[in-house]
């Protein structure tokens, strides 16, 4: 049979994950931060990610321009719940690896992102790997490049420590062509050699001017101030080159080293800075002055120190064929003050290490590699990361060094370097009618430092969300995909769902069938439980599991021997979440009370409640949350219904409607006491359920 | 489609009661879509009995199962070792579906558990109307696509009554007399002049039963 269309888009990925360079199961780990489930969040995160505590707080996080939230009203704040699950989840124990039996010596030179991503992956494959790092500490340009504030130091040494405790090997001080050479490695033993040595060197210009007292490179400048090597003295007003991110952090860097203005000098138009918008922005927060449209013509002195920069007006950056070429009005001129100027205009490979090698470079000066197993010219060699690929974003790096750890993996094992990347299918964009239909929820708001206390330090401007808020923001999730599936031949095209789905995701096709538009679907579950022909099943959530998961808690409750014997069907959002409601199931809650946490209450079935007196329950209640916290349209009416048609049949067959109670919290800040008082007393005046005699 | 409700429970307890091995049977076209008889129907159903026959002291089975049409009988062959497992079998289809187990399977009580009610149709969701009583000599060409014999509680075909107030009927004031409705159509149709016509008395020997066509 013809799969449906439904069961085609179903394999289509969420555009979070699709964008993710590393393919992060963004819609899973948001999923259960909403649910409260922390560490299984932190699971689904570390399982394709070396560096969580890192993406928590740099990332370019280009999910968060895919995500559909967006589409509605803003999208989710993914990287700040990233970095929420790494600061709040129970991580366990990472796994030590021994060496495999297939396990080779492989060398990773430089412990950026992309050589710190291929020595995890390589090691959890059983191979033994040694990174080598010529600064004295790991991290390659996330320790040196990265300001404090934005990256502090014992975050970076979390994910470190993890990637050391799968057996890699680091070791600091090392430099490529200086302390050991490709032929070196390879006289040790080492099978295979990653290059992954970053753009150390940054650009400079060739402007009157350059050799004045108080001119300055970036990352030198950077790599001074990140490594503490020593106090820099900053002028009294700065003046920056360049409109990159690199630039923002010099910027704001020589903010916080006490320069008393800062100004920003670029080529391109605000909206064409290649910097991140929000870098931009908190820039320009903390009173960075930001100069757009001018180059520089001259670095002006006096007395052979700097005095200000002459800029002349920039036209355009690119030529018609769409190169960088800029174009200037040189009758256009102005002059900025400033006794200080550093150069952030680009970053270039340092690939002097190879003068003695036969590895060979491209017309460019590059490395020649395949694009396709990133392998160098010479055998058993690769490169990846910034220096194969250009200046690029740390996450880039990151699969970067992924892709040249399988190829590596397959150049060991001597299997075909070349494997097809799996194609990937990205759901469709949101269709204007459903995006009408979705509630708006506002964004949760990440608090920061004031700027006045931001611009006398290196103390971490963004300061993470606590647990309310996280839940309420991952709650904001649209689960992308992870709603319906349509079972098409058990369908007797009643028409119900295309009637009660509260955002017309149902819909009727050309040749009389129903299609559940499975990537317009907003997983409500309401549709599920009315299907008479029960030809819709949620993927994530179906009868045989609640039916089991009951069985399991009426099963623990019965041990206590107590009366009388309660089941709670429970929302797991809001106030379960935010509540740490979990915890409290864990360790207070009266034995005799069996809870289940369901995702919205409009996911519970007729059939689920009375599965619960049917195995011997004296006592059901359904707690549902505040109804303007709900995401979801119309939740509490739908499980209103079939609790009163539940009510009906225990009055019908003889066990009585008052045993089964639904309420709805007051708010989702209510005292964990106050709804257990709400459970407690009424089951207190039920009597034992006859079929648990 | 056909219409039909599920008996009240109570109902289809007593009708059971003598029986130990019942076999729920859902009919997956009319009593699906009407709510009476699908899949998830029979699951509330067993479900419901099963609290009852162990409130009862009793020990009974209930074997589930729907095809795609009770009120054929190659689609009853699919049943037919469960319908020898089973004391009876409780449908949950129309009275089509019951008679057709029947037939098909002569040796076993077949108990209906709904009450088979019309031919009519949804007009909103969970509410279903008739529309047709299958007189078998159909003149909606003549009453603007409205039928009076179903719709109108006395079935004129020459309407309306001198009972109607406000457009309502007199049995219902509840409910839009027929003929008013028709009224209305035929006006929006431009095709008043149809009722200057008297329909000729109707032949109700061609809703006799049984009746039966072959094609």
């Amino acid at each position: 049979m013809m799969p449906s269309v439904s069961t085609m888009q179903g394999e289509a990925q969420p555009p979070c994950q699709v964008t993710c360079p590393i393919h992060q199961d963004v819609r899973g780990y948001i999923v259960a931060v909403a649910r409260g489930e922390f560490s299984e969040a932190s699971k689904l995160i570390m399982e394709t990610n070396p560096l969580p505590s890192v993406c928590g707080m740099i990332c370019a996080h280009p999910c968060e321009t895919k995500c559909r939230r967006g589409q509605v009203d803003e999208p989710l704040s993914i990287m700040a719940l990233k970095r929420f699950v790494v600061e709040h989840a129970d991580h366990g124990s990472p796994k030590l690896q021994g060496e495999s039996e297939q396990g080779q010596k492989v060398a990773i030179i430089g412990s950026g992102p992309s050589g710190l991503t291929a020595a995890h992956d390589l090691a959890k494959m059983g191979h033994k790997v040694t990174v080598f790092e010529h600064e004295n500490a790991p991290g390659g340009a996330l320790r040196s490049g990265i300001p404090k504030y934005r990256l502090p130091r014992e975050v970076l040494q979390r994910d470190l420590e993890a990637i050391i405790a799968l057996g890699v090997e680091i070791k600091t001080n090392t430099e490529l062509g200086k302390d050991l050479t490709i032929g070196g490695l390879k006289n040790q033993g080492y099978r295979a050699i990653l290059i992954s040595t970053g753009l150390p060197l940054s650009r400079g210009l060739r402007v009157p001017g350059i050799e004045l007292d108080g001119v300055l490179l970036a990352l030198p400048f950077l790599r001074e101030v990140n490594l503490d090597r020593q106090k820099i003295q900053v002028g009294k007003r700065v003046i920056v080159i360049g409109g990159g991110n690199v630039a923002i952090d010099v910027a704001r860097s020589a903010l916080r080293l006490g320069a008393g203005r800062v100004h920003m000098v670029c080529l391109e138009a605000r909206e064409e800075m290649p910097s991140f918008p929000w870098e931009i922005e908190a820039a320009l927060e903390e009173g960075v002055q930001i100069y757009c449209s001018k180059g520089p013509k001259s670095i002006l002195g006096k007395d052979g120190q700097v005095t200000g920069l002459e800029c002349m007006r920039c036209t355009a950056v690119f030529d018609a064929e769409g190169r960088f070429n800029p174009s200037f009005d040189k009758g256009e001129v102005s002059v900025i003050d400033g006794d200080m100027v550093i150069i952030a205009i680009g970053q270039a490979s340092d690939l002097s290490f190879l003068k003695d090698s036969a590895i060979k470079l491209n017309e460019g000066g590059q490395l020649l590699l395949d694009a396709d197993t990133l392998a160098t010219s010479e055998e058993g060699i690769f490169a990846s990361g910034e220096v194969a690929t250009g200046p690029g974003s740390a996450v880039e790096a990151m699969a970067n060094g992924r892709k040249a750890a399988l190829s590596i993996a397959r150049y060991l094992t001597g299997r075909p370097l070349a494997v097809a990347p799996p194609a990937e299918i990205e759901l469709g964009e949101l269709s204007p009618q459903i995006i009408d239909k979705i509630k708006r929820l506002p964004k949760q708001q990440m608090p920061a430092l004031a700027v006045p206390e931001r611009v006398q330090n290196f103390v971490q401007v963004e300061l993470g969300y606590d647990r309310a808020s996280a839940v309420r923001e991952a709650r904001r999730c649209l689960s992308c995909g992870l709603g319906t599936e349509y079972i098409e031949e058990e369908c007797s095209t009643c028409l119900t769902c295309v009637r009660i789905c509260p955002y017309g995701v149902p819909i009727i096709t050309a040749s009389g069938s129903v299609d559940i538009r499975v990537d317009q679907c907003q997983a409500c579950g309401i549709c599920v439980n009315e299907c008479p022909a029960k030809a819709v099943i949620l993927k994530q959530y179906q009868d045989e599991e609640v039916i089991e998961r009951i069985t399991t808690a009426i099963a623990n409750a019965s041990r206590s021997g107590v009366r009388p014997l309660t089941v709670v069907f429970w929302c797991s959002f809001s106030a379960y979440a935010t509540g740490d409601f979990a915890e409290f199931v864990r360790t207070k809650c009266p034995s005799n009370i069996g809870i289940l946490t369901i995702p919205c209450v409009t996911k519970i079935g007729i059939i689920h409640l009375l599965k619960a007196f049917e195995l011997g329950a004296d006592k059901v209640f359904v707690v549902g949350c505040p109804e303007e916290y709900c995401p979801y349209k119309e939740s509490t009416s739908w499980a209103r219904r079939k609790v009163d048609r539940a009510k009906k049949i225990l009055d019908d067959v003889g066990l009585g409607a008052e045993r089964l109670e639904m309420f709805n919290l007051p708010n989702v800040d209510i005292e964990q006491e106050e709804v257990l008082f709400k459970i407690t007393q009424p089951a207190k005046q039920t009597q034992p359920d006859p079929l648990n005699g | 489609m056909i219409v039909g409700k599920q008996k009240p429970l109570p109902e289809i307890r007593e009708m059971i009661a003598d029986y130990g091995n019942i076999l729920i049977l859902g009919c997956g076209t009319c009593a699906t879509v009407c709510f009476a008889g699908g899949e998830r129907e029979v699951d509330i159903l067993a479900s419901s009995l099963g609290i009852a026959a162990k409130l009862e002291g009793k020990e009974r089975v209930t074997t589930k199962h729907t095809v795609k049409r009770q009120c054929e009988w190659e689609f009853l062959d699919e049943i037919e070792e469960k319908v020898k497992q089973a004391d009876a079998v409780l449908s949950l289809g129309c009275g089509v579906g019951v008679q057709a187990i029947a037939e098909r399977f002569p040796e076993i009580p077949v108990l209906p558990g709904l009450d088979t009610l019309f031919m009519g149709m949804p007009v909103e969701e969970g509410v279903w109307v008739e529309r047709c009583v299958g007189c078998g000599n159909c003149i909606l060409n003549q009453t603007g696509g409205i039928c009076p014999i179903a719709r109108c509680p006395k079935g004129l075909i020459n309407g309306p009554c001198g009972g109607y107030r406000d457009g309502k009927c007199e049995v219902d004031p509840t409910r839009d007399c027929a003929w008013v409705l028709i009224y209305e159509r035929l006006k929006k149709m431009g095709r008043l002049d149809m009722l200057h016509t008297s329909q000729p008395l109707k032949d109700y020997s061609k809703m006799g039963h049984p009746r039966s066509i072959t094609r």
